[in-house]
């Protein structure tokens, strides 16, 4: 696999778009095993994965909006929309290091040291630390006011006692996020503490889960006597993690932006590979009115991406509105996910190869939705939020 | 000149009209409130007396119209006193300033000597006719084009079919104008069911929290909170997808205004109809203005052929994708 790492400085031809230069880079780099509508060529390694994701960020299509001097290219959102439009266009994988750039990088950013962002922020681009989200416990899911693993403060450094549930990616990862508490469990929302924990610490022990897709991704992470060093924590405890509850609300909003023209791009798939055959064409077309509101659907989608990308150019706080395009992408695609599901299983069994491929995507496509609205805040914590928040709705008398 | 205003200035001034005009049943009253305000003429251009602003300025009058169940052609009004600018300025000019009432029959052409879904026209003197090679035609009422009532669904802005006895003779509107007119209809429907329906989820959630029942305020169960947030999601779908409508040019022009016409045709009758089921058995009333705002936001998707306009936005999904990535795939077809 050979990467173009030209930077976007270097390689947009002048009077070129974003996108262009977006499109053409993917056109050069993603390779056929990348490809997520290959489903019969042999997949990429998880290592092949890490040297294309290092490559996005040297082509200039990660870490796009991050401050020059900690390895970022210093654009705006404006730069990322147009990249991640291309990206979701384009059957690409998944991030391996989303969490890094989406979730650890803006809040090292919000209220890491000096030492700290120059440390972190440029590992997470290059590739070199994958990063999992230490937040989740078996008894504090949406309601980290539960959290009950403990940190102690010791003559070696801080120590860490407890347990961690559906911790993606942490058996691939070198650091963990990792949100612990000071003091009581009573204390709920106070006296919590972000850590960034390398993974080989002693004491760290992970154990994959396997979800229903038959991915490995998934983790328990257990936590015995581990010492993280001071400088390893991320602002002052509660400051740390107040400042990041903020920053997250942004993140929540604008994070995996190219989800619309991904959702999109299933569709185009689901109809090109449809065309190949007439009788998957007949199938297809017993479903033109789910179809067409899942295109509409992708539209609206993207309405909601680009009214908030507007907002946080302008300055203005995204607050709670970052539930309205969670929500209404995860169910729209579990809705998509299903028909598509039901499209593929009708296909004839001596389907050809276009058959096959977008068959094992959709119902790739259909399991891993499942999730999507159970993660990043359920459904109905999504439906609360809003309740609460944007009607603010009185709950008592 | 439009760098200088800002169209939720429209919308504040939009909605002290509405108000003005609700205390009102005269149409000619009503006319002479929307014409004073300027609100007739937003996008016409300057030679008729307009504002010659772009689009994105009528999206939030037609929005307030919506909430406030104006009953008037509103958006016919705002489309011809720009359509018909090139064609006749002094007609054109009559309509901004309200000294004429006009509306557009929506549905059928000239040539069927009968067309229908014309808001308002038993009130108006003129009405736009389309015709079967893309043209219209705007025609005075009178002895050759009379309106005749029918069922209206709208109670506030009632429609009529309009029948032809003899040729229909009035100005002509080419057919690129034609085009554009209907294609600024989309944009504006979408805004006044946005409107709508946005003012039904006020009321609904105004009202659950109003209301007690067991000792506590419909609200604060969460079946309801989970269904006014559902309706809220469905309004800030249609707000966001309309601001898309206005931004987006190019190829992606025509999918993002046929995308929010058709999601504000679907999801603003079930926020009105939402709204009728937490109010309960005095949502089902007459007195209660929902089933205003369900009537006008069903005539509108009728108006704008939403269900037609579904099934060629779904051809157009199995039948055409620029996406590059899966052009290896061979066609079979």
């Amino acid at each position: 696999m050979t990467l173009t790492a030209t930077g976007p400085d270097a390689a947009r031809t002048p009077g070129d778009s974003y996108a262009a230069h977006a499109r053409r880079w993917l056109q050069e780099n993603l390779t056929d095993n990348l490809r997520t509508d290959r489903a019969f060529d042999t997949p990429a390694t998880l290592r092949e994965r890490i040297r294309f994701e290092a490559a996005l960020h040297a082509g200039g299509l990660a870490g796009i909006t991050w401050p020059k001097e900690y390895g970022g290219h210093g654009l705006t959102l404006r730069e990322h929309l147009e990249a991640n439009r291309e990206i979701g266009l384009a059957p690409a994988p998944n991030a391996v290091n989303s969490i890094g750039k989406e979730l650890v990088g803006p809040i090292v950013m919000a209220v890491g040291d000096e030492r700290q962002k120059s440390g972190f922020l440029p590992a997470i681009l290059k590739m070199e630390d994958i990063w999992c989200q230490g937040f989740s416990e078996p008894g504090a899911g949406s309601d980290l006011a539960g959290l009950r693993t403990r940190a102690e403060r010791t003559a070696d450094g801080w120590k860490i006692n407890g347990q961690k549930i559906w911790t993606s990616g942490a058996s691939k990862s070198q650091r963990c996020l990792l949100l612990a508490r000071i003091g009581k469990p009573e204390d709920r929302h106070k006296g919590l503490v972000l850590f960034a924990v390398r993974m080989d610490s002693p004491g760290i022990d992970v154990r994959e889960i396997r979800s229903i897709d038959g991915d490995r991704s998934f983790c328990e992470v257990f936590f015995d006597d581990v010492i993280v060093d001071e400088e390893d924590m991320l602002g002052a405890p509660d400051e740390g993690w107040n400042t990041a509850t903020r920053v997250l609300s942004i993140e929540r909003a604008s994070n995996r932006m190219y989800r619309a023209w991904r959702f999109q791009s299933e569709i185009d798939h689901l109809v090109a590979a449809c065309r190949s055959d007439r009788r998957a064409f007949a199938i297809l077309r017993k479903y033109d009115a789910e179809l067409a509101a899942a295109r509409i659907a992708v539209e609206m989608l993207k309405g909601h991406v680009e009214t908030l990308v507007d907002h946080m150019l302008a300055g203005k706080s995204i607050g709670p509105r970052g539930s309205f395009p969670k929500l209404f992408w995860s169910e729209a695609h579990q809705r998509f996910a299903r028909i598509a599901f039901e499209i593929v299983s009708r296909f004839p069994p001596d389907a050809g190869q276009a058959l096959r491929d977008v068959k094992a995507r959709m119902e790739d496509i259909y399991l891993s939705s499942r999730a999507e609205t159970i993660y990043a805040g359920t459904t109905e914590i999504q439906l609360d939020i809003i309740a609460k928040r944007i009607l603010n709705l009185r709950n008592a008398a | 000149m439009a760098d200088d205003l800002d169209p939720q200035d429209f919308e504040n001034t939009a909605k002290a009209v509405m108000e003005a005009c609700a205390a009102t049943d005269a149409v000619s009253e009503r006319t002479a409130l929307l014409a004073e305000a300027g609100l007739l003429a937003v996008t016409a251009p300057e030679s008729v007396n307009g504002l010659d602003l772009p689009l994105e300025f009528a999206v939030p009058i037609c929005r307030a119209s919506g909430a406030g169940l104006l009953g008037y052609p509103i958006i016919e009004t705002i489309l011809l006193s720009k359509a018909l600018a090139a064609a006749d300025t002094g007609i054109a000019g009559r309509i901004a300033s309200g000294e004429v009432v006009a509306t557009i029959a929506w549905r059928g052409v000239a040539e069927d000597g009968v067309v229908g879904a014309a808001p308002m026209a038993m009130d108006a003197d003129l009405v736009l006719l389309f015709r079967a090679d893309g043209s219209a035609v705007l025609a005075p009422v009178g002895n050759a084009v009379k309106p005749e009532p029918v069922e209206a669904f709208d109670v506030d802005a009632p429609d009529a079919l309009v029948r032809l006895f003899g040729p229909a003779d009035g100005i002509v509107v080419d057919a690129a104008t034609v085009q554009e007119l209907k294609q600024e209809a989309i944009v504006l429907r979408a805004a006044y069911v946005q409107g709508s329906a946005a003012q039904c989820l006020s009321i609904a959630a105004d009202y659950a929290q109003e209301r007690m029942q067991f000792g506590k305020p419909l609200s604060a169960n969460q079946v309801l909170r989970h269904r006014l947030s559902r309706d809220a999601l469905a309004v800030e779908t249609m707000k966001n997808g309309l601001v898309r409508a206005l931004a987006t040019t190019g190829a992606e022009a025509a999918m993002a205004r046929d995308a929010v016409w058709l999601e504000a045709a679907k999801s603003g009758p079930a926020v009105a109809e939402s709204a009728i089921q937490v109010f309960g058995g005095m949502g089902f009333t007459w007195e209660v203005p929902l089933h205003r705002h369900l009537r006008q936001m069903r005539a509108q998707a009728a108006y704008g052929a939403a269900a037609d306009g579904l099934d060629s936005l779904a051809e157009r999904v199995l039948t055409t994708s620029d996406n590059g990535w899966y052009g290896e795939i061979p066609d079979g077809l």
